[in-house]
C-alpha cells in the first residue's frame, strides 16, 4: 500500500469567504479600508467595523489588512506630501531630498502636524525616475531640480511625462494598440492554435522570472473548472522602473487587447489588472479604455460577433513592492493581507477566488497582440540570436536623455547606456548601474559590454528584471548604496519567510550602524536569505549586495 | 504512483503527499516550526529545509510535493546550515531565549543553534492579561502563523490575525484589543499549537514569565 498522508483543510477559508461575498456584490475590506483613509486621513477602529461589515470579513482579518498595505498606515493632513525615496530619487541626491523636505515641513516621515494641515509619508516609487527627485503634493507629482523647494512654497507643479521611442522600424510594444491582433483571432486562428503560437514565439515573463508565458496558459487551460482568470501585474514595484505605468497609461489598449487574448486562449471569460496607487493615473487611463472597448465591441458580450466574451475589472492596491510577486499580487487583488504562499499550488490552478487564474505581467501581455497578428516567427525575428520579442528599458535621471526605449535583447548594456542614453549628466560618469530592479545585481562600469539578455546577465550576477536602468555617478558611496538598497528591503519584507522577515532587517542593521561590517557573518547571512527566503523577495534582495561585496569591496567598509 | 527515496529508503506515496509527511512515515524526522499536521503546510519558518538530488538549493519538506524519482538528504549539510542559521536568527529577536519545554527551544537544541550571530533589535514587551483562560506575550510571537491558521481552520472562529509586515509582523485578536474582545471562543486552540508560549493557557499551565502584580 502506498503511504498516504493524512488528509487537512485547506488554508484558504478566507479565499472562499471573500469568493461568496464577491458572488452577493460585496467590496473587499482593502477597498473599504482604502476609501476610509481617501476620505478622512486615518483608520479607526470604527472604520475597521464598518470594512468588516461591509465586505462581510472577520474584524480580525479587517485589522490584519489595515496594519499591511503603506497607504493605510500614515496619517494624512489636509495637504498630504509623499516623497519618493526609490532608487532613482536616491542617485539624484543620495536622499538629501528627503531630509530637506521634512526639515522644511518640520516633519518626519509618517508624521501629521497637530492642526492636521499637513503631513508627510514615503512612497516608493512614483515612477518619475526620468526626473528625480519626485514628489507628490495632494494629487500633484513635481519632480526634477528644484523640486522640494516648490513644495515647500505649496507650488507643486505637474512633472513633464518622460519620452519613449523604439529602435524598431515598426514598433511592437509603443505602437497604439488597434485590437488588429484580437481581431484576427477570432476569427482566424482557434484558441489552441493562439496558444500554440504564443508557446511557438516563446514569450518570455517580462516581470522579473523570465517564465514562458504560454507554459502558463497551458496549465490555466488544463486546469479543471469553468471559470478562470486572467491577471494583469501591474504592481511595477522595482524602484528605478516606470515601464508598465507608461503601458498602463498611454497605451491600456494595448494591454487590454493582450489579456483579452489570453483569456480566448485559456478559456476566462473575466481579467483583472492590478495596478498601483503610487500612479494615480493608471487606474483611470484603465478604466477609460476598458469603456471605449465597450463601446466599440471589443470587450464585452460575443466579442465581434464571434460568441467569445471577456471583461476587464481594474483594481489599485494599496502600497506595498511584495504585492508585486504573484501570490501575494492574488492576496492584494481579493482584499487581503498581500503576503506571499508557497507553490505549488500555484495560480495555474489555484488563484483568484480558488479558481484557475493566468497572472502575466502588464509588458508580457502587451507583447501578444504582435504574436496574434504576425506570428511566432515575426516575433521571433524581432531579437535575431537573443531572446525572442523586443524589451522596454527605461533611464533614471542621471543620463543625458531617460526615458522609456524599446530594445533589441541582446544589445550590449554600454550600446544601451551611450547611445540610446547618451551618458551621464554633468560631466558625471557610471560608476555602476543596476538593471531590473532592487533584487538585481549591480553592474560596474568594467562590465558594460555585458549583453542586455537573460543568460548573459545571469553569469554576471545581474538580471534583465522588469528592464529599469539606474546609474549610479562616480560620487556616489557604495556603502550608501547598500543601506539604501537594504532599508527598502527590509521595509518592504511581507513578514512570512522568517530568513527576510528577519534576516533583511539585520542586513539593513549591519549597514545603518557606523561599525564596520564583518564580512564573514554578512556572507553567512546572505547565504541564509538566499537559499532559506520562500519568494524572490528575501531570494534576491543579497543579489547587489553580493555584487557590491565582488567589486566595490574597498568602499563597503568591511572587517 | 509516485516513487521516492529519503535518505536512502525507497517510499511509494500518493500524488500529492509532501516530502515531510513521507519522511515522516519512514519514521525519519525533519524540524519544524511553522507546521501543524492539523492544519495546510504554511512554509514560512524555513527550518524543514531538507536536500533534494538536482535541485539548484535546499526544498522545504512541508510545501514540496513529492515527485517521482526523487531523492532526498535529509541531513543534507547546506540544509541544515540554512535551517540553523533561520533558527538562529529566531533566537536573536526575542528579548529572553525561549522556556526549555517549548518547540522553539527544542528545535534550537536538536540544530544546536549557538549564539546568535547577529544581534538586533528585538521585540518589545507586549501582553493581554484580561482574559480569564488565554494569556498573549507578544514579544514572544515568530510570526509562525499557527495560532491564526488554527482559529481559522480548526475552530472557524476567524478571532486571530497577523499583523504589520516585516520585522514588525506579530499577531492581534480582534481589532488587537485582546482576546476578550475578540471573536475568541475560548477553545485554546491557539494555545495549544503555540511553539515559543506566546499564547498560553492559564488553567492549564503555570506561566513560565511571572506576571506583573
Amino acid at each position: 500500500m502506498p503511504y498516504q498522508s493524512p488528509r487537512r483543510p485547506g488554508s484558504n477559508n478566507l479565499v472562499e469567504l471573500v469568493r461568496r461575498h464577491h458572488a452577493e456584490g460585496a467590496p473587499t475590506a482593502l477597498q473599504v479600508l482604502k476609501d476610509a483613509m481617501e476620505r478622512r486621513g486615518e483608520i479607526t477602529d470604527d472604520d475597521r467595523r464598518v470594512a468588516a461589515e461591509r465586505s462581510r470579513m472577520p474584524e480580525a482579518a479587517v485589522h490584519g489588512v489595515s496594519t499591511f498595505y503603506d497607504d493605510l498606515l500614515a496619517p494624512r493632513g489636509e495637504r498630504h506630501v509623499r516623497v519618493c525615496t526609490g532608487t532613482a530619487c536616491f542617485a539624484a541626491t543620495g536622499g538629501a531630498h528627503v531630509d530637506r523636505l521634512g526639515d522644511g515641513l518640520g516633519l518626519q516621515l509618517g508624521e501629521r502636524r497637530a492642526d492636521r494641515s499637513v503631513s508627510l509619508a514615503e512612497t516608493v516609487c512614483l515612477g518619475f525616475c526620468h526626473s528625480a527627485p519626485a514628489v507628490r503634493d495632494g494629487d500633484t507629482i513635481d519632480a526634477g531640480p528644484g523640486v522640494v523647494d516648490r513644495v515647500l512654497a505649496d507650488q507643486a507643479r505637474p512633472a513633464l511625462e518622460p519620452q519613449w521611442r523604439s529602435v524598431l522600424g515598426e514598433p511592437v510594444l509603443i505602437r497604439p494598440g488597434d485590437w488588429s491582433g484580437l481581431t484576427r483571432a477570432l476569427r482566424e486562428l482557434t484558441p489552441e492554435a493562439l496558444l500554440d503560437d504564443v508557446k511557438a514565439a516563446n514569450v518570455r515573463g517580462r516581470g522579473g522570472a523570465g517564465f514562458p508565458a504560454g507554459s502558463k496558459w497551458e496549465l490555466a487551460r488544463k486546469a479543471a473548472g469553468e471559470q478562470k482568470f486572467i491577471v494583469a501585474n501591474g504592481d511595477e514595484g522595482d524602484p528605478g522602473s516606470y515601464i508598465d505605468k507608461y503601458l498602463m497609461e498611454r497605451n491600456p489598449a494595448l494591454l487590454l487587447e493582450g489579456m483579452a487574448l489570453a483569456g480566448y486562449a485559456v478559456g476566462a471569460d473575466h481579467g483583472f489588472v492590478l495596478c498601483r496607487s503610487e500612479y494615480p493615473l493608471s487606474k483611470p487611463a484603465l478604466e477609460a479604455a476598458v469603456e471605449r472597448a465597450h463601446a466599440d465591441g471589443l470587450l464585452g458580450v460575443d466579442i465581434l460577433g464571434s460568441g467569445f466574451s471577456f471583461d476587464i475589472t481594474i483594481v489599485e492596491g494599496a502600497g506595498s513592492y511584495v504585492v508585486g510577486e504573484e501570490t501575494a499580487l492574488l492576496a492584494c487583488l481579493q482584499g487581503l493581507r498581500g503576503t506571499v504562499s508557497a507553490r505549488p499550488p500555484y495560480p495555474a490552478q489555484h488563484g483568484v477566488h480558488g479558481l484557475p487564474t493566468v497572472v502575466n505581467n502588464v509588458e508580457t501581455l502587451c507583447n501578444i497582440p504582435f504574436v496574434a497578428l504576425r506570428g511566432a516567427e515575426a516575433y521571433q525575428a524581432l531579437s535575431p540570436g537573443a531572446t525572442a520579442g523586443s524589451k522596454l528599458v527605461c533611464f533614471n535621471e542621471r543620463f543625458q536623455r531617460p526615458g522609456i526605449h524599446e530594445v533589441r535583447f541582446g544589445t550590449t548594456t554600454r550600446a544601451l547606456c551611450e547611445d540610446l542614453g547618451g551618458g551621464l549628466i554633468d560631466g558625471r560618469s557610471i560608476k555602476a548601474v543596476q538593471i531590473g530592479g532592487p533584487l538585481g545585481g549591480i553592474l560596474p562600469a568594467s562590465q558594460l559590454d555585458t549583453p542586455f539578455d537573460f543568460d548573459e546577465l545571469a553569469a554576471v550576477g545581474c538580471m534583465v528584471g522588469h528592464g529599469g536602468i539606474v546609474a549610479f555617478d562616480d560620487e556616489t558611496n557604495m556603502r550608501d548604496v547598500a543601506r539604501h538598497l537594504l532599508r527598502f528591503g527590509a521595509h518592504e519584507s511581507c513578514g512570512k519567510c522568517f530568513p527576510c522577515r528577519i534576516g533583511l532587517r539585520r542586513a539593513h542593521e549591519m549597514f545603518a550602524a557606523e561599525a564596520r561590517v564583518d564580512r564573514e557573518r554578512l556572507e553567512a547571512l546572505l547565504e541564509t536569505l538566499e537559499l532559506g527566503s520562500l519568494c524572490a523577495h528575501g531570494g534576491g534582495m543579497p543579489a547587489p549586495i553580493r555584487s557590491l561585496l565582488t567589486h566595490f569591496t574597498d568602499e563597503l567598509e568591511l572587517a | 504512483m509516485t516513487r521516492i527515496t529519503i535518505d536512502g529508503r525507497d517510499l511509494e506515496v500518493e500524488p500529492g503527499t509532501t516530502v515531510l509527511d513521507a519522511v515522516r512515515a519512514l519514521g525519519g524526522s525533519v524540524p519544524t516550526l511553522c507546521f501543524d499536521e492539523r492544519q495546510a503546510p504554511f512554509g514560512a519558518c524555513r527550518v524543514c529545509l531538507v536536500g533534494a538530488d538536482g535541485a539548484p538549493g535546499p526544498i522545504p519538506a512541508c510545501t514540496t510535493p513529492c515527485r517521482d524519482g526523487m531523492v532526498i538528504d535529509t541531513h543534507d549539510e547546506t540544509a541544515r546550515r540554512v535551517a540553523t542559521a533561520v533558527v538562529e536568527l529566531v533566537l536573536s529577536e526575542l528579548p529572553e531565549p525561549p522556556a526549555e519545554h517549548t518547540e522553539l527551544a527544542a528545535v534550537a537544541r536538536a540544530l544546536d543553534v549557538g549564539e546568535p550571530r547577529w544581534p538586533g533589535a528585538q521585540h518589545d514587551g507586549d501582553h493581554d492579561e484580561r482574559h480569564p483562560y488565554l494569556a498573549f506575550q507578544h514579544e514572544l510571537c515568530i510570526s509562525c502563523g499557527r495560532c491564526v491558521r488554527a482559529c481559522e481552520e480548526v475552530q472557524g472562529a476567524f478571532a486571530l490575525t497577523a499583523t504589520g509586515r516585516g520585522f514588525t509582523a506579530n499577531v492581534a485578536a480582534g481589532l488587537d484589543a485582546g482576546f476578550l474582545d475578540s471573536a475568541c471562543v475560548s477553545c485554546g486552540a491557539c494555545a495549544d499549537t503555540c511553539p515559543t508560549d506566546a499564547i498560553t493557557e492559564l488553567s492549564l499551565l503555570t506561566p513560565v514569565h511571572p506576571r506583573p502584580a
